[in-house]
């Protein structure tokens, strides 16, 4: 068959021509397989059931997120193909074929490519997604055997979801193609360029873009309570948009605008590069749009990646402040168990405090399953000071109370309400304050503790039944076993379970809480990935828009413009290109980073600022390297 | 009168040693201020590969170019674009403007990379504009301009530095005969009110008759020489005639 001859030398041509293309849909292919066989892997069934369903869960959003990007990204791609096309497809025609002939086999040249693709990126995919699954296990501090794993599930998610968005892009380039006329594929992507826009347009656009990003923005700063998720979402639904109709409003209009205002651009190398790039705004908005956002999405992982490391350390910091807790219902000579301990390790600190545990109905509690104690202020004041944790209050009324809780991983439920009431038994106090201090160490993770003046629990702890809470840290926390066995002769329970001896040992290697760091692991894999492709998509426009100006700059250099100016031209133009988005990212980032710190409870400003520090350095890196290729495509170099 | 361009004993060859072919042969011949000049000739004769030396575009086997004084064909690349961008302009058969910006911009792009005042480039560029019957395209891109509008543009660019010398390479190749006329106009123009040097390469004899001299190219020699007396359209008649006498295309 002939035509199926023609497409397929095209596209032995285009592995050469496009390889670009090529190159960047396989890499796309690559990251989405990698990320979906850690799903399907065995490897990381070492996390025990109940935590890979965390993990899975996590990477099934980052394939989410992945599979958006693939869509824009095949998007993107096949429009520049489709473009650089358009001349030659318009000579096919006066040649004679017709737009359905012609259609068809562009068709096929895209199923040529797309099918070399799925197949360089699976191929590669497999070969890497040992080394990829050690590189996460070994960032998340988890030493396991990874076997050499191949699933089949892995690879048709992937081919299925590559092949129904290529699909698509590949019929509406068909489309496209079959309903043009032959001036329209001729003039090719000329016809795009710098169209004059009625102002009202312009203006409605810019309105409606800083309208919408202010209001995702609002959204943003308003998260932390009970409707976060419906807000995140949402600004991150308007912050999208918002940067679509700014980058399709506001840039063209300012670059209008600066290539109008004359005696703005007759200075020197601007009036090269300013005018190339206001004619070139109507092609390329959607691009910067979309290396903006991904670039929030990078910023944004970035800083759930950072937020969580920080939450967990806290959690483990508070989990550690004791290495045993012993419970008991009777009193018992704390002394004379630091001197227990002390046979084998060096007790750091210890402290006392007596606890009357209450049924969750003398609290008024609907949350049966929560234990609930009461305590009485100077216990807990001579414990704090044993223990060196901050205990900054003074004496509370008999009315008054204090709530201990504890650090949470995310907090979507509003934060602690602090001046509530509460009754507890058949009285009413008022809670000044809602703190979490671990005086209880990891008890006060599952048990809700008030602190009440001495007097008032001396009346109220009749209420419940009195625990005496004893309390060891010891200086070497990695030598804890060695304490266990004289610790576990204390541990007694009475026949009928009123009297009872408990011993509480913390959990110093937390394996339970791996998936976290599995999770920040990940987080940071995207980050990589998400910065590298924003790069690569502005890499792979300029490369092409050079591709376009050889002609324009053979022109100036016949007119004896100095390579010196050209080149200064080419860099400015290229710097524009890279750090126009990254400025936009940049406010925007600081909202959803703001957003996130607002539910994780952590001030993210640092994370935000090391981010986008990082993203400025591969960026100017990218940019170094562009400029040095663009200079010598176009025969500029010095 | 002060003389632009030297032409001394200037050859060039094209092809590997010892299969060489002579393109030129020892060419020399003086160019002063004010001069209009037009070089004919068969295909083949050398034309544009004489204009491309002059222009320092291409480098002569052997001879001496002195423009000003200068001896060009010695200079660096960096010093020929440098003698390109403050001695000499250039028009193209293909216009050569640039595609992304409009008009004005076009014609201001030498001022503005020399770095003259903008107050000063938006003058000159009007006036300019004026000159070339241009003044109401200025807004637009080249694409929508015609073909003559586009090489009056590309003319008003190449003389908005006022170059020591303008070289045009078949300037009327591309236009109609109505196209053609209103650039030689322009160029006429420029050459008696503002002294402007121009050479100019052509194969069409009427486009020659504007010119004040017209020089015959034949097998890489300058076969003869003809100056404008009376009228333009005797001159035409001449300049036929000898076209003529010399054989090859003669239209």
């Amino acid at each position: 068959m002939k035509l199926l001859s023609l497409s397929f030398s095209n596209f032995k041509r285009s592995v050469r021509e496009y390889g670009m293309l090529i190159l960047s849909l396989t890499f796309s292919i690559f990251v989405f397989f990698n990320f979906q066989s850690v799903i399907y892997s065995d490897s990381m069934d070492v996390l025990e059931n109940y935590n890979k369903e965390y993990i899975d869960i996590i990477v099934q959003a980052a394939s989410v997120v992945f599979g958006v990007f693939l869509f824009f990204f095949i998007w993107y791609a096949s429009n520049v193909f489709l473009n650089q096309r358009k001349k030659e497809i318009g000579i096919y025609i006066f040649m004679g074929l017709d737009n359905v002939r012609i259609g068809k086999m562009y068709m096929l040249e895209s199923v040529f490519i797309g099918l070399f693709s799925l197949l360089a990126g699976i191929g590669t995919g497999v070969l890497f997604s040992k080394l990829f699954q050690m590189l996460l296990l070994k960032l998340s501090d988890i030493s396991v055997d990874i076997k050499f794993f191949f699933s089949w599930e892995a690879i048709l998610i992937t081919a299925g979801m590559f092949l129904v968005i290529y699909g698509l892009m590949t019929l509406k380039s068909y489309h496209t193609l079959k309903t043009s006329s032959v001036l329209n594929l001729l003039s090719g992507a000329k016809q795009q360029e710098m169209q004059k826009e009625k102002w009202i347009i312009t203006f409605l656009k810019i309105a409606g873009g800083v309208g919408i990003l202010l209001f995702g923005y609002y959204l943003a700063w308003d998260t932390g309570d009970l409707n976060s998720l419906g807000n995140a979402l949402g600004a991150v639904v308007l912050v999208i948009v918002g940067v679509y109709l700014l980058f399709s409003g506001l840039i063209p209009a300012i670059l209008r605008k600066l290539s109008g205002n004359k005696y703005y651009l007759y200075k020197k190398e601007r009036t090269l590069w300013v005018n190339n790039l206001a004619f070139r705004m109507k092609k390329n908005y959607r691009t910067y749009a979309m290396v903006t956002v991904l670039m929030i999405c990078s910023v944004t992982v970035m800083a759930i990646s950072i937020a969580m490391k920080q939450r967990y350390e806290k959690l483990t910091h508070f989990d550690q402040t004791y290495t045993y807790q012993v419970l008991s219902s009777e009193e018992k000579n704390g002394e004379e168990i630091a001197k227990g301990i002390e046979q084998e390790n060096k007790v750091k600190f210890w402290n006392e405090m007596q606890v009357a545990m209450v049924e969750p109905s003398v609290v008024h509690s609907k949350y049966t399953y929560t234990a609930y104690g009461l305590v009485a202020f100077s216990d807990v004041k001579q414990a704090a000071k044993k223990a060196g944790l901050p205990f900054a209050y003074k004496e509370l009324k008999d009315n008054q109370a204090i709530e201990l809780s504890h650090e949470v991983l995310m907090d979507i439920s509003g934060g602690a309400i602090e001046n509530y009431e509460q009754k507890i038994g058949s009285e009413t106090y008022d809670v000044i304050k809602s703190d979490n201090t671990p005086y209880f160490g990891a008890l006060q993770n599952n048990t809700k503790i008030f602190i009440l003046s001495d007097k008032t629990f001396e009346n109220l702890k009749s209420l419940g039944s009195v625990t005496y809470f004893y309390n060891y840290r010891i200086q070497d926390m990695k030598n804890m076993e060695a304490s266990k066995s004289y610790l576990n002769t204390l541990a007694q329970s009475s026949e009928d379970g009123q009297a009872f001896t408990g011993v509480n040992y913390t959990q110093i290697d937390g394996r339970q809480d791996s998936w976290i760091r599995v999770m920040y692991s990940l987080c940071i894999f995207m980050f990589v990935t998400l910065v590298l492709a924003a790069g690569s998509i502005i890499f792979l426009k300029i490369g092409n828009e050079v591709y376009e100006d050889k002609e324009r700059y053979k022109i100036l250099e016949k007119m004896g413009i100095q390579k010196k100016s050209l080149r200064k031209s080419v860099r400015n133009e290229i710097c524009f290109t890279y750090y126009c988005p990254f400025i936009l990212m940049t406010i925007t980032s600081y909202f959803s980073v703001k957003a996130l710190g607002n539910v994780m409870r952590e001030n993210l400003l640092m994370v935000n600022i090391w981010s986008m520090g990082i993203i400025l350095l591969v960026f100017t890196v990218i940019c170094v390297i562009s400029v040095y290729t663009a200079r010598k495509k176009l025969s500029l170099t010095s | 009168m002060k003389k632009v361009l030297e032409v001394r004993n200037l050859s060039k060859n094209y092809g590997k040693k010892g299969y060489e072919t002579a393109v030129l042969k020892d060419i020399s011949m003086d160019i002063y201020e004010g001069d209009f000049i037009a070089i004919m000739g068969p295909s083949g004769a050398g034309k544009t590969t004489f204009l491309n030396m002059l222009s320092t575009l291409d480098k002569p086997s052997s001879g001496k170019i002195l423009l000003e004084g200068q001896d060009i064909t010695a200079l660096s690349n960096k010093e020929l674009s440098l003698v390109r961008r403050d001695k000499i302009g250039f028009i193209f058969q293909e216009y050569n403007l640039l595609d992304n910006m409009t008009v004005q911009d076009n014609i201001a792009l030498p001022l503005s990379l020399n770095g003259a005042p903008q107050r000063e480039i938006i003058r000159k560029v009007q006036a300019r504009a004026v000159d070339f019957g241009l003044e109401s395209h200025l807004r637009k891109y080249p694409y929508q301009l015609s073909g003559g509008q586009k090489q009056r543009a590309a003319s008003a660019r190449a003389l908005i530095t006022k170059p020591r010398i303008l070289f045009a390479d078949e300037p009327t190749g591309a236009l109609d005969s109505k196209s053609g006329k209103d650039l030689l106009g322009c160029l006429k123009n420029a050459n008696e009110q503002e002294n402007a040097t121009i050479l100019m390469v052509t194969h069409d004899g009427y486009t020659a008759s504007y010119a004040k001299q017209v020089y015959f190219l034949k097998d890489g020699k300058i076969h003869s020489r003809l100056t404008q007396k009376d009228s333009r359209k005797a001159f035409f008649e001449e300049i036929m005639t000898m076209l003529a006498v010399m054989g090859g295309e003669g239209e």
